[in-house]
């Protein structure tokens, strides 16, 4: 009987002494036990707008970098090829030009039948 | 038709509120248990990163899988997810140390004990090892010299006031065995600590 009632005090003892070292615990430990906590509490935020977090992520890196890159491109660059391109349509919609070429292959075949140009080609005149 | 609007309505707004309270409940539990806990996971561990990654671990593993459940159940399975991962660092450690014995380590297979050589979270802290008293590290040394189960029942038990039914259901094992393994416990923390002169706990 006696000894139940050391151990009940033993008992006692034991927790003061475990009470008193987590009263005893530094800021920075409960500071780190709150994060946690507050980590944990996460989970209870619903599986879709967590879904959708996860989702939102990549999509906004990825208009992130869009952004980016048509802002760090030079500008210059975009009308150049801008300017090729319409140079291109230009010749290929002028028909005066297709006309004069004709014209210059005429000019170009009646001048070789001449005789004082036929061996002009060959180096030796 | 409006009444039957004017009830859901209601249940929605209930269900909401229910939501919020077992919201507000679980952070009050986590709140209450978490320092408590981070010391006994910080006593078998021995390294304060260690201890409170654990015990981030156990929380969200309750939340996740346990919160639905009555708030009544949360302290035992608490503390069951929290003796697991204690014992899964254990296991993992003492594999690490064998693979280190094995390609050359220092450490044997022998003489190897997790808890003696993982750093102390008390060295790791200066605050902390000046709050911490003579009788508190007394009382670890006393701990670390009991069997596994004994010092569970004994930490359940005395340290974080579970009762027999849930210190069996954190311990998964029968009423029974939580009785024996925490009445050995006692009586050996006492007589260790009155043979090494312990006037404190006289």
């Amino acid at each position: 009987m006696s000894d139940d009632k050391d151990m009940s005090a033993f008992e006692r003892k034991t927790k003061q002494v475990f009470d008193e070292s987590v009263a005893g615990l530094d800021a920075a430990t409960r500071s780190r036990l709150t994060q946690a906590r507050y980590r944990a509490l996460e989970e209870l935020k619903p599986q879709r707008s967590r879904a959708l977090s996860f989702t939102l992520v990549p999509a906004g890196a990825l208009a992130a970098a869009l952004l980016v890159w048509f802002t760090v491109v030079p500008p210059t660059t975009v009308d150049d090829l801008e300017v090729a391109s319409l140079n291109d349509l230009e010749i290929l919609l002028a028909e005066e030009d297709l006309e004069m070429l004709n014209e210059d292959l005429e000019f170009y075949g009646w001048l070789e039948e001449q005789p004082e140009f036929a061996n002009a080609g060959d180096g030796i005149g | 038709m409006e009444l039957a609007l004017s009830i859901a309505e209601g249940g929605a707004r209930l269900d909401r509120e229910g939501a919020l309270d077992s919201g507000a409940q679980i952070e009050a539990f986590l709140r209450e248990v978490e320092a408590r806990a981070y010391r006994i996971a910080a006593m078998n561990i021995r390294d304060r990163h260690e201890a409170l990654d654990i015990v981030q671990d156990a929380m969200i593993r309750l939340v996740r899988s346990y919160s639905h459940r009555p708030s009544e159940e949360w302290r035992p399975l608490f503390y069951r997810i929290l003796k697991n991962r204690i014992r899964d660092e254990q296991r993992r450690r003492t594999v690490r140390s064998r693979v280190l014995s094995f390609f050359g380590g220092t450490a044997s297979e022998e003489e190897y004990d997790p808890i003696a050589e993982a750093p102390g979270a008390s060295s790791d802290d200066p605050l902390e090892r000046a709050t911490s008293g003579d009788a508190m590290q007394a009382l670890e040394r006393a701990l670390k010299e009991l069997p596994e189960r004994q010092r569970q029942a004994f930490m359940l038990r005395n340290f974080e006031g579970l009762d027999v039914a849930q210190t069996a259901v954190a311990m998964s094992c029968t009423e029974g065995s939580v009785k024996t393994h925490y009445s050995r416990a006692v009586h050996r923390l006492r007589a260790m600590l009155a043979e090494h002169g312990e006037e404190q706990w006289a």
